[in-house]
């Protein structure tokens, strides 16, 4: 096959994942939609009657729906590490991940900034967090972390929206061409009336880098921010120094899960296999493995902190945690981000595509435990015994959880049906 | 008159290229387009570096400099003492200015790019012609010509 019959072929076999909606898309997109929906029932539930309807209490004020917001932050962790770091190390396995992982960046972090708002009980009121000019000129407290996060959490949603369409541009160009009538022009008014020359090509480039390198440090940053939430107060099992490395790694492993959830059915069912090979898996296997192991680690270091801190909170905490009311979690929480993940060391099961999803289907598990571990078990048992007590979530809080998987799911099957589902340009450019 | 060829294959392509560089034909009036970016092209018609780097720059440094002014300037307006903290407690509003720096930085390359692309292009939404996967050089009419 020569070179320009190879070009033409790329751009078939992806934009053959846009063609008309088998019954077993329809049936998983309404699935999604349905959970989604019961999300909004049931937030609007909550909103009508009040917060008494989740589990939340006292002195357990944040549980799962902080728990479900550093979840899908930290999701969205990855495809930023694999759209912008891996290209400024070019790591060309990206080529075959990171659109999917750019556009499980933008949707996470729109599920993501849900749950501060469901969390909020009067979510109308949530634009007091806003830093804008009040009747009263009172601004926002600056030195509160609750602040920090909005502007992390924002900047971070605008960046990564930019970057996943700066990189869809040329793409829209191509998609153009293939459309007739209004998908034509819809497409056309999305790529911005891209020809692809000298001129675009240059200044392009140098955007992509330069977008790249500012997205480069928001994957340290954004989840360090989210950490400190936890680690600026004096709560034991929180107010730590590791945290802030601790939830970047922990963001960077589950988010990784997360893609090799997402790659995996899509590559079998949209036959990409071409483009995405088991060379490729193995090396998204590898940056899970090295971040399971930072990730147990922490685990070790926050123990041997508490161990050697000389303070009976911190040590009472860390015992309650390993064998207290939530030991069920805890040790959920070790076998799935700490053991399981060992056999990656096995080269043939980091070859092998339906063990790795299943090995991600725990992790994502896993990972969400632990959110939910370091969150709860704090709260439940602080420094007085008087005011102790233990929480367990509600149906409303566990109705909307899984609601948030159903928007993100739906989110993400609707883009597998209206944008390339890879980047078209790069591989080109790389056959 | 203006001439335009068409090529299938990369190599050929960038030998016409190469030609017509050799020839002496100016470098305006030569355009190009290519499915994807060609870096040859670069080193056969020589040109300065984009300057949406100079973007990137102003952007990102405004963002610091809006990042502090605002939290310092609205700290001031209203001095709350909270936790016993200064007035101006720049540790936090690192934080913040950080934050600013990449979304100004981000957010001003991306318009940067636009401006010097001459994008959104509103005849290029639906080209007249497209060339698919080809590799297009199009000599504009010279003077003398």
């Amino acid at each position: 096959m020569d070179k320009h019959d190879k070009l033409a072929r790329v751009e078939q076999d992806v934009l053959a994942a846009m063609k008309r909606p088998g019954i077993g898309y329809l049936a998983a997109l309404g699935c999604s939609a349905t959970l989604f929906l019961i999300l909004l029932g049931l937030w609007g539930y909550q909103m009508t009657t009040g917060m008494g309807v989740s589990g939340l209490m006292n002195p357990v004020g944040w549980g799962v729906y902080i728990t479900n917001f550093v979840f899908w932050v930290g999701i969205a962790h990855s495809g930023t590490l694999i759209s912008a770091v891996l290209f400024l190390f070019r790591a060309r396995f990206r080529t075959s991940f990171n659109r999917p992982a750019e556009a499980m960046t933008v949707f996470a972090l729109l599920v993501a900034g849900l749950f501060p708002l469901i969390h909020l009980g009067r979510t109308w009121k949530f634009y007091y967090l806003f830093p804008y000019p009040t009747q009263r000129m009172l601004w926002v407290n600056f030195r509160s972390p609750l602040i920090w996060d909005v502007f992390a959490v924002s900047t971070y949603l605008t960046v990564s929206v930019v970057f996943f369409y700066v990189g869809l541009i040329p793409d829209f160009a191509i998609v153009r061409r293939h459309k007739e009538g209004l998908a034509k022009r819809i497409y056309g008014v999305l790529s911005l009336g891209w020809t692809g020359t000298r001129r675009q090509w240059k200044n392009y480039n140098q955007l992509y880098l330069f977008l790249a390198a500012f997205a480069t440090p928001l994957v340290a940053s954004v989840h360090s921010v989210v950490s400190w939430d936890f680690a600026m107060s004096i709560i034991p099992g929180w107010h730590t120094t590791i945290f802030a490395p601790y939830f970047v790694a922990g963001a960077i492993f589950s988010g990784t899960a997360m893609v090799i959830t997402l790659v995996v059915p899509m590559r079998k069912i949209l036959a990409l296999d071409r483009y995405i090979t088991d060379d490729h898996f193995e090396s998204i296997a590898k940056i899970l493995l090295f971040t399971s192991l930072i990730v147990s680690y922490s685990y070790i270091v926050e123990f041997g902190l508490a161990a050697y801190s000389g303070n009976p909170f911190e040590m009472e905490q860390f015992r309650y945690r390993a064998l207290g009311d939530y030991t069920v979690m805890f040790w959920i929480m070790i076998s799935c981000n700490s053991l399981i993940p060992l056999t990656l060391f096995v080269r043939s099961l980091r070859r092998n595509v339906k063990y790795l999803f299943v090995l991600s289907l725990f992790v994502n598990v896993g990972m969400w435990v632990e959110r939910f571990v370091i969150i709860v078990s704090s709260l439940a048992r602080d420094f007085d015994p008087y005011a102790w007590g233990t929480y367990s979530p509600s149906f409303v809080e566990v109705g909307i959880t899984l609601g948030s998987f159903g928007l993100f799911f739906t989110a993400y099957l609707i883009f597998l049906k209206t944008l390339p589902v890879l980047s078209i340009t790069e591989i080109k450019e790389h056959l | 008159m203006e001439r335009r060829m068409v090529f299938q294959d990369r190599e050929e392509f960038l030998a016409a290229l190469r030609d017509l560089a050799r020839e002496g034909v100016s470098q305006k009036r030569i355009q190009v387009e290519t499915p994807f970016h060609v870096h040859e092209v670069d080193e056969i018609l020589p040109t300065k570096p984009a300057k949406v780097k100079n973007f990137a720059l102003l952007g990102a440094a405004s963002g610091t400099v809006t990042g502090f002014a605002f939290t310092i300037l609205t700290s001031l307006s209203w001095p709350l003492i909270v936790g016993g903290k200064p007035i101006v407690s720049l540790p936090p509003f690192v934080i913040i200015a950080f934050a600013l720096t990449i979304l100004f930085g981000a957010l001003s390359t991306f318009f940067g790019f636009l401006v010097l692309s001459r994008l959104p292009s509103v005849s290029g939404f639906v080209p007249k012609e497209e060339f698919g996967n080809a590799f297009v050089i199009t000599v504009e009419p010279g003077e003398t010509e």
